[in-house]
């Protein structure tokens, strides 16, 4: 999806109607075949699997202590692939143009660049991780349960020290708060029809819900 | 001992690898401008990066290790004592080679990258390799620094060491010469009987072919030597 803004709109629909029911779930993920790329590249990541095993050992607690874990499973693994996969679609620049635009060149700036901060913090924190996993490899070391906190560590002090050294640099640029900025968004037809297709499906999960209430009523 | 590179083909965008060659033990110097394939060829060499296409031999190569670039993505300890026992190497050794001594318990990251670079080369040449590859060993150095550096990398062999780099003061005593042109690896031959095919010489070097006096390596010394030949 080209445009930011209609990406946001749909995320925030699609994760309420994840959220909501199985039903919106499901479709959920219908939608998210719109744009196969992006969910194929989110499919690949070790780190939703990850989470998947997470959220799939509270859906067995929810369970065996009576509750519904299926629908637990199905709603909040959907939300997370959804968040994935919207992750995959973003290129730099886009959260900056989409915070200008909603809040504004002061505050929505600083939020903006916040964000791409972060992103961009995100992706090299993964390249980090690959590099200490080359550098175990050279050294000869095997990757254990019990070389993970130092190695945790180390990750997280090469982050901040990033993040010192970005904010030296800001400082050292004149940024003082804020900034000009002109957001461009392209749209396309099929970001309309996804869009379109997302209020659709937050309508039938939530006519479901509805349904639900009815019933028990 | 023998590593061969068959056919080696790797691309990248527009940009193409391509290796045809047998490193034989010694020391193996790999130059070129910034951009034409050096850090390539020493992941392929490595085993770190696989090729697109062509095979890589290691006949009879036990301990292999790559010496990237940057010193501060081999750091896998939280103090350098620890660091210097993740290379399998004593602490305190690594350190008092490194002009560190008494420092074991510090954090590896409040060294300036020259230093890291220097323990972290110290720590490697406390080993034995049968292959070495030593990608831009002079980086963050200084002039100091990459002198003993020179001297370190002498005492290497009789393994196989691959030295890329674009330094072009401070060299080490090599005993083959290696050029990266846009890619393409380009084996020179012997030292020194190579050097008047080595397109990107140091200026030193081809200032000496110039007054056709061949230095005998290419050692600060050698160059002393070859230029005092021309004074005589």
């Amino acid at each position: 999806m080209q445009d930011s803004r209609l990406r946001l709109f749909s995320v925030l629909l699609l994760s309420i109607a994840a959220f909501l029911s199985v039903a919106g779930a499901v479709l959920t993920v219908l939608w998210l075949m719109l744009y196969p790329n992006h969910l194929a590249a989110a499919l690949r990541s070790r780190a939703l699997y990850l989470l998947l095993s997470l959220i799939g050992l509270v859906a067995l607690v929810m369970t065996w202590s009576g509750g519904d874990g299926t629908s637990y499973l199905v709603r909040t693994g959907v939300l997370v692939i959804l968040g994935f996969t919207i992750v995959r679609g973003w290129s730099p620049g886009e959260f900056l143009d989409l915070s200008v635009w909603i809040f504004g060149r002061k505050i929505g700036f600083d939020i903006g660049l916040a964000i791409e901060m972060t992103m961009q913090g995100f992706d090299e924190a993964s390249r980090e991780w690959a590099r200490i996993g080359t550098a175990l490899e050279l050294k000869g070391i095997k990757p254990g349960i019990r070389s993970i906190p130092p190695l945790g560590v180390l990750l997280i002090h090469t982050r901040l020290t990033r993040a010192r050294d970005q904010a030296d640099l800001l400082i050292t640029r004149g940024y003082h708060a804020g900034g000009s900025c002109c957001p461009v968004f392209r749209r396309s037809k099929k970001d309309i029809i996804a869009s379109f297709c997302s209020i659709l499906i937050l309508f039938i999960a939530f006519f479901t819900v509805r349904d639900i209430f009815i019933l028990v009523m | 001992m023998k590593l061969i590179l068959e056919q080696v083909r790797a691309t990248r965008g527009d940009w193409q690898f391509s290796a045809d060659a047998t490193f034989l033990p010694g020391i193996h110097l790999v130059t070129g401008r910034v951009g034409s394939g050096k850090t390539t060829l020493a992941g392929v060499v490595a085993g770190t990066l696989a090729p697109g296409s062509g095979r890589v031999h290691r006949e009879g190569i036990g301990s292999t290790t790559l010496s990237l670039q940057y010193p501060e993505y081999h750091v896998t300890g939280a103090t350098l004592a620890k660091e210097a026992a993740s290379y399998g190497v004593s602490p305190d050794d690594a350190l008092s080679r490194a002009a560190l001594s008494g420092r074991g318990a510090d954090d590896p990251f409040i060294l300036s990258r020259g230093e890291l670079k220097w323990f972290h080369l110290a720590c490697l040449s406390l080993r034995r390799w049968d292959l070495l590859v030593l990608d831009e060993p002079f980086s963050a150095l200084d002039c100091r620094g990459k002198k003993r550096a020179c001297e370190q990398i002498a005492l290497l062999s009789p393994g196989i060491v691959l030295v890329c780099t674009h330094e072009q003061q401070h060299l080490p005593r090599t005993d083959f010469l290696w050029e990266m042109q846009n890619g393409d690896l380009h084996y020179l031959g012997k030292v020194p009987e190579a050097l008047p095919r080595w397109q990107t010489a140091p200026k030193a070097v081809r200032t000496l072919l110039s007054q056709g006096c061949i230095p005998a390596n290419l050692t600060d010394r050698d160059l002393g030597e070859a230029l005092c030949r021309i004074r005589d």
